[in-house]
């Protein structure tokens, strides 16, 4: 078997003494894509930011390509290839938009690079490249936040919520271009709440309630049993 | 998007002042005639002042934009590098330097380490902190570099640090120029450009902006947020060394002024910039200093206004201020408000506190508390002026508690209102002139100066309405300059030469004179429990709860209904009212008013100390004793004989640098040493069950969160318990899987099941 791209054992996590993470286990396969979904608050933001080094856990092992990184810098982390387009738009409003892609050069690729492939990829940030990113519509900042997990080559992507507050349309193109990731071999974690577009690229889904990861599958299974995880019901038990 | 928007406000703000301009000149013009040539000379000494206006205020700039924080320290670093400067440079301490290598080393190795310790040690456990305390601890480190360099280098000798190329220049057809002056204007120039481009051309400069809009993003990026903030410190106080260094020859070489410079006028021409444009900051530099230069030499406002000349920057300070466009004041962070959850104090409370402060006061008076009074039955008159002095400061500092403590508004100039209430006193006392109080009136006024003064305040929120924050802070640290150099100052306001013989002892209330120190000290220690009641009182009502609503969030104040205008306009004229009625005590417990009394500093060491107690406790006021508490002990000391380190550190070292430290402090205690006691005490009071539950609510999740740390929230098996035991050194003869009922096991298994 392969060394998981990113395996949590056991992970415990919370901010001050609030605890929220009760025992993370989940594994992440090279070139794989798994989606982990839940309600809101169940613990998939906080996940994330354990995953990235936001958050130090409390308990447990975070293992990247099998090492343990526990204790690593988020930006330490970002720099070996971890890239986490988080929850919200994943953009500096009062820079402009080729500041925001000058700010993804710290991973290594050059500039020129970047914004070559950003501006290709979504033509519509080359034409704003002088304005503050503040002032871009919530599809516009949604892209140049994905731009950075397309054009800087990373070795895992971890996305939160993309969809939130979009319209349809253009998170079925956001997502077309993570199937185009997805199928050049990069490993992908995504979270969202509502199933539908994820499930689509997905190989493998987890829910996550209550801080805890209660069922991995396949996501024809998981989409089934999504709706009583929404209700509150406590599938497969732990 | 635009950086600057000319706003129609910003037009009637320029217009007025090129009226008042115009006034100046035609009422108060100098008979210096005007001539093209001292045109030039006025205008060259203007440029040069004001390319080093412009060199600290970019420093300002420069970490404002890229950590967030608003330095009110910036002067102070620029003293202390100055200051050191001289020490190596002027006076030779250690190695003979260069002038220019002394500058090398103090710009570039003693600055930024400066620098990086404050953000080290101070500002990286601020990030998320509330403006108000940022903006104190940052007032505090300002006060606190002040204080260190005024005693590490004695006002004891003039000290001069000279120009660099002294005497020599060039000529411009008539004109001489000392390369100094141009040097001055390369230096800012090239700084400026520099900066630019630092911060917009470079990634790294970018980055610096970056972590000010988004911190956790910043790092996602892969850049280091903490070298990026360190750094801004450091490059920060390096320009304000450099400032520091290139002003120090021009001025009056001494932390004060040298600050006052530094960092009012950099303020000022930062605030023409909206704090974040370094052209416009560099262009509010040289006009500040143009204005200062045009009005040395053609406006003469008489020796009424001695010190009228130190007021321009305030002015264009309060009207850049005023003109902002409101969009851009948001910077910043607003919405971090730590305020406290207090439970509210009944009233009866407030009355048995009032009472008890009372008897305090006559048992400290009397001598009956002999751990604190040495001459029993009588104390001597020194502390007793002493208490008399704490107690008017503690009644000033009773006017921030509705202002700041509980609607939010940061005011800087408590003692603008209570100078301005002494002045109204000893005026109406000469003109009213009360035959049998020696002129000095009688305290039968109070009251009414109470109500003459809230109109002020009042203004002061008109002018306040619609800001919040940062810029309401600098709105009142430009009132307060501006009454303490041009009003205070005039001799009608308060005499040169003090015309009441030992006030006090002639004040009289109706029937009874307050004529014993004893009596008088009393008196204040009853005005401070009534005032105490009185707030007490007034949190409780309608208007109480709408100031602390309104600190909560503006916005939220005003969809629920509460008009806000209307709420800031009270809360400033009770304030003003408050500060007016204790500046009369003030000004009667002294046996001369000086308008020195009124300054910026004095009236910042009540803030700080009042926001290092916790704002909204009215009971904090007594903190203000803090200072003479210990200036007292130490002359105690001394009387018995017992001069040396105790003395030095009671006085040379608490009294005076307590108020900074104390303010610096606040990094870790952000609501307030009063909260913490309180915490402590409340459980005490048989009636307060909440403040029990709390305590052991707050012990419960504690020991929870230790007990977590050991790893036993999960169900106990043999194997955890052993390694807890050997964790524990517990040496135990049960072995396992036999059943482990002994020790520590036993408790927490039971929790589980
Ligand atoms: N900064 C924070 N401080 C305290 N609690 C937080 C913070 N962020 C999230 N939480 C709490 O942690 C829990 C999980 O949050 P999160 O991981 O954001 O959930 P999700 O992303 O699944 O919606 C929630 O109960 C939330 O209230
Ligand atoms: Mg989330």
């Amino acid at each position: 078997m392969t060394t998981p791209l990113l395996e949590m054992r056991n992970i415990r996590a919370g901010y001050g003494i609030i605890d929220v993470l009760h025992g993370v286990d989940l594994v992440l396969e090279p070139g794989s894509v798994l989606a982990l979904l839940g309600p809101n608050g169940a613990g998939k933001s906080t996940t994330l930011a354990v995953a990235s080094g936001q958050i130090q856990p409390s308990g447990g092992q975070l293992l990247i390509a099998g090492r343990e990184v526990n204790g690593a810098k988020p930006d330490a982390l970002a720099r070996a290839g971890v890239c986490l387009v988080p929850e919200g738009r994943g953009v500096f409003p009062n820079l402009t938009v080729a500041e925001n892609i000058r700010m993804m050069t710290f991973s290594g690729t050059s500039y020129g690079e970047v914004a070559d492939k950003a501006y290709e990829l979504f033509p519509r940030l080359g034409e704003r490249r002088r304005q503050l990113a503040g002032t871009l519509s919530g599809g516009e900042q949604q892209m140049l936040a994905m731009a950075r997990a397309m054009a800087t080559d990373p070795a895992l992507l971890m996305l939160d919520e993309l969809s939130m507050g979009l319209a349809p349309i253009i998170v079925e193109e956001l997502y077309s271009q993570v199937a185009k990731l997805a199928e050049g071999g990069l490993s992908i974690l995504i979270v969202e709440q509502f199933a539908q577009t994820v499930l689509g690229v997905a190989d493998r889904a987890a829910i996550m309630l209550h801080g805890r990861i209660t069922r991995t599958g396949p996501p024809s299974e998981i989409a089934e049993e999504l709706t009583a995880a929404y209700l509150g019901i406590d599938s497969g038990g732990h | 998007m635009k950086r600057f928007q000319i706003r129609t406000s910003l037009l009637v703000a320029l217009g007025a002042a090129l009226a008042s301009l115009t006034i100046l000149v035609w009422r108060y013009g100098a008979d210096t005639e005007v001539s093209s040539e001292k045109i030039v000379v006025a205008t060259v000494v203007g440029l040069t002042i004001g390319a080093l206006y412009s060199l600290s205020a970019t420093g300002l700039v420069v970490v404002y934009t890229t950590t967030g924080t608003f330095n009110f320290a910036h002067g102070g670093i620029g003293v202390f590098s100055a200051f050191v400067y001289w020490e190596i440079v002027e006076n030779r301490t250690g190695p003979e330097l260069p002038q220019w290598l002394g500058l090398l080393l103090v710009v570039l190795v003693v600055a930024p380490a400066l620098g990086v310790a404050i953000d080290v040690i101070l500002m990286r456990r601020l990030r998320d902190a509330p403006l108000v305390v940022q903006l104190m601890v940052t007032v505090g480190l300002m006060v606190f570099l002040l204080t260190l360099t005024g005693q590490i280098w004695q006002a004891d000798k003039i000290r001069g640090v000279s120009f660099f190329w002294e005497g020599q220049g060039f000529s411009i057809g008539e004109q001489k120029v000392a390369w100094h002056r141009f040097a001055n204007l390369v230096i800012a120039a090239i700084i400026a450009v520099f900066l630019r481009i630092l911060l917009f051309r470079t990634r790294m400069g970018v980055a610096m902006r970056a972590v000010v809009d988004n911190r956790d993003l910043t790092a996602l990026n892969g850049a280091r947020p903490g070298a990026l903030s360190a750094f801004a410190w450091a490059l920060g106080s390096s320009l304000a060394a450099l400032a520091g260094i290139l002003v120090a020859p021009e001025v009056e070489f001494n932390p004060t002024n040298l600050n006052s410079l530094m960092l009012i006028v950099a303020i000022s021409a930062a605030a023409f910039g909206q704090i974040r444009s370094l052209p416009l900051t560099v262009v509010g530099g040289l006009l500040i200093g143009l204005l200062e230069s045009y009005n040395r030499e053609w406006i003469d406002l008489g020796a009424d206004f001695p010190f009228a000349g130190r007021a321009v920057a305030p002015i264009v300070l309060f009207l850049v201020v005023l003109a902002l466009p409101q969009a851009r004041l948001s910077v910043g962070r607003v919405s971090n408000n730590l305020r406290p959850i207090e439970r509210t104090t009944h009233v009866w409370e407030g009355a048995v506190g009032a009472v008890f402060i009372i008897f305090m006061g006559w048992a400290i008076a009397r001598g009956a508390l002999h751990f604190l009074v040495w001459d029993p039955g009588e104390w001597s008159s020194v502390s007793l002026n002493k208490g008399i002095s704490a107690m008017v400061l503690a009644l000033i500092a009773l006017s921030l508690v509705p202002l700041t403590g509980w609607a939010g508004q940061v005011n800087f100039a408590p003692l603008a209102f209570a100078g301005f209430g002494a002045f109204l006193f000893l005026r109406l006392g000469l003109w009213f002139g009360v035959p049998d109080t020696g002129g000095t009136g009688n305290l039968v006024w109070l009251p009414v100066i109470g109500l003459l003064c809230a109109p002020l305040g009042a203004l002061l929120a008109v002018f306040a309405a619609r800001l919040s924050g940062l810029y309401l802070a600098l709105l009142s640290l430009a009132f307060a300059l501006i009454t303490s150099n041009v009003l205070f100052p005039h001799p009608q306001v308060f005499p040169r030469v003090h015309t009441f013989p030992s006030p006090y002892l002639d004040v009289g209330l109706f029937r009874i004179d307050f004529d014993s120190r004893f009596s008088f000290f009393m008196l204040l220690m009853t005005m401070f429990a009534l005032g105490m009641f009185c707030l007490v009182v007034l949190r409780r009502s309608r208007y109480g709860r709408r100031w602390v609503a309104m600190q909560d969030s503006q916005a939220a104040a005003a969809t629920v209904g509460v008009n806000v205008i209307w709420t800031k306009i009270v809360v400033y004229a009770t304030s003003s009212a408050m500060a007016g009625m204790a500046g009369v005590l003030w000004a009667t417990s002294k046996s001369t008013v000086d308008f020195r009394d009124f300054d910026l500093l004095n009236g910042l060491t009540i803030v700080l100390l009042m926001a290092a107690a916790g704002m909204s406790f009215p009971v904090a006021g007594l903190f203000l004793s803090f200072q003479f508490v210990f200036e007292g002990l130490a002359e105690r000391l001394e009387q018995t004989g017992n001069v040396g380190f105790l003395v030095w550190l009671l006085k040379d070292f608490l009294a005076k640098f307590g108020p900074g430290m104390l303010a610096i402090g606040m990094v870790v205690n952000q609501r307030g040493a009063i909260f913490e006691m309180g915490k402590g005490f409340a459980p005490l009071l048989p009636w307060r069950d909440d403040a029990r539950a709390e305590l052991a609510a707050e012990r419960a999740t504690k020991r929870e969160a230790e007990i977590g740390g050991l790893g036993l929230t999960e169900p106990f098996t043999s194997e955890a318990v052993v390694g807890l035991d050997s964790a524990l050194g517990i040496v135990d003869d049960v072995t396992p899987g036999a059943g482990y009922r002994h020790g520590v096991a036993r408790p927490m298994e039971s929790t589980h099941d």
